[in-house]
């Protein structure tokens, strides 16, 4: 057990550190984050020399890359060239909004795509089958942008329901303001939850369906089935299980990249979340909160996919049994 | 047509009141709030970080500044209520009196002190981007509490038009308030019309109203900023109801909007975008012969630059690209802005004179060049490079558009990897735009900021230094836009268009004036009669 913490640890540093470089080395190459910084078309050659020198982009970039790792050595992201913030703070403070936008949309994916997906696969080559087969083609190639103007379309514009875009007032529980507690909040909420839960409800519908038609052919199933259980309990109690571990591997891998990178649905309803703050931060190549957001996210990752192999133990006898 | 009404003098005067002094009185009775989308995103709350209408325009609810600028640009009394010039390096404002910060302190020559100071002492780069506005004062004296004599290094004959850009705090007994502490918790305090409540960055702007406001009680209860940068999702805000002003909406968006009822405005902006040349190479990359050959470079005949100049159809881009909210651009800023020019006009294409005029310059078969610019950062940028292009085949001139997002286009631009491409300039007075873009770079001077291309033009650049010397005004405007004439005729660069402002209201909202330089503020907005 011990060396398989250890040996994740020293996985998440590697990737850690590559991740860093990586990002390091892009936001340089891509431009001078100094020109988004000084007003391009009033500053003077004078105001950009200074305010290069005071960023410290005057350096060769060795040197900013050692000085940036030995900064976040002890814990210091530096300060937004933008915002002048302390560059992890402002990630941190996009979370609360990112969080509740990814758990409810997963809320909704998880049940809703496991239910058609069994569904589905039950009924393997009747209508409804492929009536969700096609469904959830559809839903998973339309472009997110697309299907977000189409939500605000009906939803917002054409039927009034839910508002446009925005985050609604907020409530403040564990030091952090949540809009999910507020009926407003959660009005506010829908449509970029529905944006984002849909294309999910559709992958893990798809992957339900064929992991139901495997194991209902197996000889478990049939066993059950002669034992005189009904098909209601061989799903829930005997299919279920044995369909969920790639289920809760897609789950944890998708709510580790609505995390950070929900980033259209975010920017076109308007949600203040740590993607939209990733976009941003790269257009304006504001590398401090850049690089807090991708150790942020890598972190993440590396977290939930912990958990995922905890959640693989109390679901499978075996892994238990094997570890 | 928007241009016909772009400058509605009559109605000016009243928009500029209303401007000035935040609202009619008798709208004060409607005890509304008003519900603002903007693109602006308000990044600190300290009025002194940097010079960006991103943060300006939204703080100037909170903050004022000294001297406001109406809508040609001319200035206006502000906090100061009148000004003059003691002798060459010595100028007098006086202060307004009764004038009260939102805590309640007296605004006093102490506090006009503190803020000038605050800039040009304490803030360090990156912050203090207004240093450029207060390098040329050498100190700033208080004779008695509303009147401060400010003395400059030299002759500083536009210092008002410089305090336009500085926002006045109040000031502390205990050294100066650092960028971190207005951000975080303490709440921004100055004389304006709205006080703040509360701001998310990024997110939302909350405003009440200040009814101790010196210009009389404003017109909206509660302002509320929410900070929406897809112009789509603004669309969408604006046609929900979910806000009653948005500003910068996509010229494609404006009838959509108007079939359902709600009103946009627009204005032309105090800008230009334009094309500019690399003059100051002999090789430039990016230019070669028809057949591949390197080639001399050709900008630095006049002839040539006349001729591409002639060959743009730029009341196409006007027109079909921006889609009549342009104004086809020939100099700076557009006429009718103080220190512009009435007779510079933008002529039809005119290619066969042109393709003559290439000839004579010894091209008679063109050349290839690359067209660079950024996409997505002005109206228009990446869509017009293309309609250029096809413009300049019908001359032989082969072009390769290259556009890229803006920083990477900017880092290019100034390692000088393009020989022509789209820029742009903005200020709060078109001497701006011309010293930065047209006048010879000088380091002393702090002239030519802009010119990537290194144009020189000496007559011009002595014409611009009288000019310099002359106070505001008519003169002044006239010493200007003879300079812009004189300059012009040498074709340094190829002005494209003045894009326009628009800006989208619902009915809680009578009438909105568009400011030229961009700003969206709630003081523009004029509740409806109702």
């Amino acid at each position: 057990m011990m060396s398989t913490v250890t040996g994740r640890l020293s996985q998440a540093f590697l990737l850690l550190l590559v991740m860093s470089l990586i990002g390091f080395v892009g936001i340089h190459s891509v431009g001078n984050p100094v020109y988004n910084i000084v007003n391009i078309e009033t500053a003077t050659a004078e105001d950009i020399r200074k305010a290069t020198i005071a960023l410290g982009l005057d350096q060769p970039l060795w040197r900013q890359y050692v000085l940036f790792i030995g900064n976040v050595v002890t814990g210091n992201f530096g300060t937004s060239y933008i915002y002048h913030l302390p560059a992890f703070r402002l990630v941190m403070s996009k979370l609360p909004a990112t969080l509740e936008l990814a758990s409810i949309a997963m809320l909704i994916a998880a049940p809703a795509g496991t239910l058609l997906g069994l569904l589905a696969g039950r009924r393997q080559g009747k209508p409804a089958d492929s009536a969700i087969l096609k469904a959830s083609v559809f839903a998973l190639s339309i472009p997110s942008f697309w299907l977000s103007m189409m939500l605000i379309l009906l939803g917002a514009i054409m039927t009034g329901w839910f508002p446009s875009g925005g985050r609604g007032p907020t409530v403040s529980l564990l030091g952090q303001d949540w809009s999910f507690l507020t009926l407003d909040g959660l009005r506010q909420l829908t449509l970029p939850a529905l944006a984002l839960a849909i294309p999910n409800i559709a992958l893990i519908a798809r992957l339900a369906r064929s992991g139901t038609i495997e194991v209902e052919s197996q000889d478990f199933t049939r066993f059950c089935r002669a034992k005189g259980l009904s098909s209601r309990r061989i799903l829930f109690r005997h299919t279920l299980p044995n369909i969920s571990v790639p289920i809760v591997t897609i789950v944890g891998m998708q709510f580790g990249g609505m995390l950070a990178f929900a980033v259209v649905v975010e920017t076109i309803f308007a949600w203040p979340g740590v993607g939209k703050l990733l976009i941003d931060s790269i257009q304006l190549l504001d590398r401090p909160v850049v690089m807090a957001t991708l150790t942020f996210v890598s972190v993440a990752f590396v977290g939930l996919n912990a958990l995922v192999d905890l959640f693989y133990a109390l679901l499978d006898p075996r892994v238990r049994r094997s570890a | 047509m928007p241009s016909l009404h772009q400058f509605r003098s009559t109605l000016l005067a009243a928009a500029l009141a209303t401007v000035i002094s935040a609202g009619p009185l008798g709208a004060a009775a409607f005890a509304e709030e008003l519900r603002i989308g903007t693109s602006y995103k308000l990044m600190t709350l300290d009025p002194h970080y940097a010079d960006l209408n991103e943060n300006t325009s939204l703080l100037s609810h909170i903050y004022e500044r000294l001297v406001n600028q109406d809508e040609r640009l001319n200035p206006q009394p502000g906090l100061a209520i009148s000004w003059k010039r003691l002798s060459e390096t010595q100028w007098e404002f006086k202060l307004r009196e009764g004038v009260h910060f939102h805590d309640g302190s007296p605004f006093t020559a102490q506090d006009v002190i503190y803020s000038i100071e605050r800039i040009r002492d304490f803030l360090k780069p990156p912050s203090g981007g207004f240093q450029s506005y207060t390098q040329a004062i050498k100190s700033i004296t208080a004779p008695d509490p509303l009147t401060v004599v400010i003395e400059t290094n030299g002759e500083a004959p536009t210092l008002p038009l410089s305090l336009t850009s500085i926002f006045i705090m109040p000031h502390k007994t205990d050294g100066f308030a650092t960028t971190e502490e207005l951000n975080s918790g303490a709440q921004p305090i100055g004389t304006g019309p709205y006080k703040f409540q509360s701001w998310q960055s990024g997110e939302v702007l909350k405003l009440v109203r200040n009814d101790a406001y010196w210009g009389g009680a404003p017109a909206w209860s509660d302002v509320t900023f929410r900070i929406i940068e897809s112009p789509a999702a603004r669309v969408a805000a604006l046609t929900t109801g979910d806000v009653d002003v948005a500003d910068y909406i996509p010229a494609r968006d404006v009838e959509g909007l108007e079939q359902r009822g709600l009103s946009v405005e627009s204005i032309s902006a105090a800008r230009s975008n334009f094309l500019q040349f690399d003059i100051g190479r002999d090789e430039p990359p990016g230019v070669t012969g028809k057949s591949g050959n390197p080639i001399q470079n050709p900008f630095r005949d006049k002839r040539v630059r006349q001729a591409l100049t002639m060959a743009t159809d730029r009341a196409f881009l006007a027109e079909k690209i921006l889609l009549g909210y342009g104004t086809a651009a020939a100099q700076l800023f557009p006429a009718g802005l103080s220190g512009t020019s009435a007779t510079l006009k933008v002529e039809p294409p005119d290619y066969n004179g042109a393709k003559s005029l290439l000839a004579e310059a010894g091209f008679p078969d063109g050349f290839n060049v690359v067209l660079a610019g950024p996409a997505g950062r002005y109206p228009g940028d990446s869509e017009s490079l293309q309609a250029i292009a096809q413009n300049w085949a019908r001359i032989g001139v082969s072009v390769q558009p290259v556009v890229a997002p803006f920083s990477v286009f900017a880092t290019q631009r100034s390692n000088g990897d393009y020989p022509v491409w789209y820029g742009g300039c903005s200020g709060e007075a078109v001497t701006l735009c011309l010293d930065a873009v047209l006048a010879s770079p000088n380091a002393e001077l702090g002239t030519g900021s802009l010119n990537y291309g290194k144009y020189q033009n000496q007559a011009f650049d002595e014409m611009l230094a009288k000019a310099r010397t002359l106070e505001e005004g008519p003169e002044r405007n006239e010493a200007l836009a003879r300079a812009t004439e004189f300059v012009m005729a040498d074709y340094p660069i190829l002005p494209l268009y003045h894009f326009h402002l628009i800006v989208g209201h619902g009915h809680k909202v009578g009438s909105y004036a568009v400011h030229p330089r961009g700003w969206t503020t709630a003081m523009q907005a004029v509740p409806s009669e109702e």
